[in-house]
């Protein structure tokens, strides 16, 4: 479904600016079949930009991206049928309930309305939240609104997941609970694209990383590739390697 | 065909979230029926005087009888019937300020044709209510006893002959009968300034007030959507820009829709303003305004950046219309004439008040009906090219 070395995403040359802002600028890479890829850097990196413009959300200056093989400006609607997006926002309507929620984003992705309440089923299951279906989002403590905000991303089956700062705010329970989650799905066949900013995360989780700053890529590897470049993997962290790379001055 | 399901969907989506808001709700379909109770029981009443007639009946007699059952029917006129220590009592007290008293004896003097007294006991001048009353008091009175010293002038008159009482009483209730169906004398009323029409004027006002009103709801809702995301995750379905822009856009013209089935059902089951024909036309006509004020929130929510922005631009813009659009005064003469039709309301409120008072149909209003598809057009045009599902 991928090109012909198995990637199932392929960005190449992306530029983006708003104004006198370059967002993103010349970013390439590649995402695997069934790979865990990380998306790290500083606030205002160009990392939610990215996102945006693979989700088919923002049409990018200049650039080509293909997921599953079909290209995001030319065949925008196959390519929508291919991907689950969770924003860092909690993109959901808290006055309703979690399975009304569901079904609608469900309808909205194009599943019949049965299909998309046995779909709700399945996803509530997947984040442990079969039993609060019926309760008003609103009501749910912030741990299962980010659930909920990924069960949204997986109603359509997505082949590729985009989770934009999915364990931001939450206890580490509700964290290491998203991140079973994630590691499930990759391991069902999904290949995910994930930002963080927590290092610990990303270490654990992620295939590859890469890391971005003022909207370029500066750095792209494995984890123990990443660290190997400053030092010995198993002593340096991630966190060390991330500050090498974009330094130590704060970012608004 | 199909690519409009789904706007569809997302646009009775959105009036089930407006529905479970208690809030919007309460603002949407409460309120408005709050204010027009509270503006037409402070308007309405045509020329009647409302006001009471506090009277002691130590008569009792079939007179007085016929005099309070006369009084009884005074539109806006109700009686209290004291005893005279009491009416004393709370004459003294400032209670009342005035109060009429039939004597004992006041029937039998009339039915012998002779001229019955009603005393009028008052504090001080009586005040402007008992004035008017004493004044209603007085002349039912003199009508009704005329009425009976007539009877008997006649019978007494007859005395002896083949005309029975009953003949008499009949013949006099004809032609009084004759006289209250054909009053001797009409009365023609002209308005020299201002409008009696303004209360007729409140159903349309009000409505279209509280139309406007939903711009506010129509504008945040785009800006909410667009702040936490869910425009954004909705652009990754597969909804077209179109058609989630669409979806936005009905989305308004149901939450407005719904109020407008609401109040106007109200208010013609309630007010029996007008028959079912004229409510299905303003119905239809109200649907219009609705589409009109999906649009003007639509391309606020558009143009808008944050929150505060939507806000104030829908307050402003709907306050303005309100104001000069004819909801609180008249707006008929000078610079207000000139202000009003750059509103939305004046043209709104004079198609339905036209349809519900002036017995007009919905074919007459093809003037107003054009402005509301200018409203629509513009405001769909200018909200579909600033439309953005992402902030900043």
């Amino acid at each position: 479904m991928g090109d012909s070395e198995g990637n199932f995403l392929v960005a190449r040359g992306l530029r983006k600016s708003f104004g006198d802002l370059q967002a993103v600028s010349d970013v390439s890479f590649e995402i695997a079949e069934r790979e865990i890829f990380g998306l790290l850097g500083p606030n205002g990196a160009g990392k939610t930009t990215t996102i945006r413009i693979l989700s088919t959300v923002l049409p990018p200056d200049g650039g080509e991206v293909t997921i599953g093989g079909h290209s995001i400006a030319a065949e925008q609607r196959r390519v929508r049928e291919m991907i689950g997006v969770c924003p860092q926002e909690l993109a959901l309507y808290p006055e309703l309930s979690a399975i009304d929620n569901l079904v609608f984003f469900g309808r909205m992705a194009g599943l019949g309305g049965s299909e998309a309440r046995r779909r709700a089923a399945d996803v509530l299951e997947v984040v442990d939240l079969t039993a609060r279906g019926r309760g008003r989002v609103q009501n749910f403590s912030g741990g299962m609104k980010r659930r909920i905000n990924i069960a949204i991303a997986l109603m359509a089956k997505p082949r590729l997941l985009f989770l934009d700062e999915p364990t931001v705010g939450i206890d580490p329970q509700s964290r290491n609970h998203i991140l079973e989650t994630v590691l499930g799905l990759r391991d069902e066949g999904m290949t995910v694209l994930f930002t963080t900013h927590y290092m610990d995360v990303a270490d654990r989780l992620c295939d590859r990383i890469a890391v971005m700053d003022e909207g370029r890529l500066i750095a792209m590897g494995s984890p123990d590739e990443l660290k190997a470049g400053i030092g010995d993997p198993a002593t340096v962290t991630l966190e060390e390697v991330f500050l090498g790379l974009t330094g130590r001055s704060l970012r608004d | 065909m199909s690519g409009l399901i789904r706007p569809l969907q997302l646009g009775l989506f959105e009036l089930r979230r407006y529905l479970a808001d208690r809030a919007a709700l309460a603002f949407g379909i409460a309120l408005p029926i709050a204010l027009f109770a509270l503006m037409y029981a402070t308007f309405s009443g045509g020329d009647s005087f409302n006001g009471t007639v506090h009277v002691v009946d130590s008569d009792a007699g079939p007179v007085t009888a016929d005099i309070l059952s006369r009084l009884g029917e005074t539109e806006g006129l109700s009686i209290e019937i004291l005893d005279r220590d009491d009416a004393v009592a709370k004459l003294d007290r400032s209670e009342i300020l005035s109060v009429a008293v039939f004597p004992s004896g006041f029937s039998r003097l009339a039915a012998a044709g002779e001229r019955p007294t009603v005393m009028v006991m008052r504090r001080g001048s009586g005040g402007q209510e008992g004035q008017i009353a004493t004044s209603l008091v007085r002349a039912t009175a003199q009508q009704v006893t005329a009425e009976h010293v007539a009877r008997s002038i006649v019978r007494k008159a007859l005395e002896g002959g083949t005309v029975t009482d009953a003949q008499v009483d009949a013949t006099v209730s004809r032609m009084l009968a004759m006289n209250a169906a054909e009053p001797p004398v009409g009365v023609e009323r002209r308005i020299l300034g201002g409008s009696d029409e303004f209360v007729d004027r409140m159903l349309p006002g009000i409505l279209v007030m509280f139309l406007l009103f939903a711009v506010i709801l129509a504008s945040q809702s785009t800006i909410e959507d667009r702040r936490i995301g869910t425009l954004e995750r909705l652009a990754t379905t597969q909804l077209t820009l179109s058609q989630l822009f669409a979806g936005k856009f009905l989305a308004g013209l149901f939450r407005a829709g719904f109020q407008v089935l609401v109040l106007l059902s109200l208010a013609f089951a309630v007010l029996q303003v007008a028959g079912p024909g004229q409510y299905l036309q303003v119905l239809v006509f109200a649907l219009l305004v609705s589409a009109a004020v999906s649009a003007i929130g639509l391309a606020i929510g558009a143009l808008a950046v944050n929150q505060e922005q939507a806000i104030w631009a829908s307050v402003v813009i709907s306050m303005f219309m309100a104001v000069f659009g004819g909801t609180f005064f008249p707006t008929s003469q000078g610079a207000l004439e000139i202000l009003s039709r750059f509103t939305l309301n004046r043209y709104a409120i004079d198609a339905m008040d036209g349809m519900i008072s002036g017995g007009e149909s919905l074919v007459n209003q093809g003037p107003e009906a054009a402005v509301m598809a200018g409203f629509t057009v513009v405001g769909i045009t200018i909200a579909r090219v600033f439309f953005r599902t992402t902030p900043g």
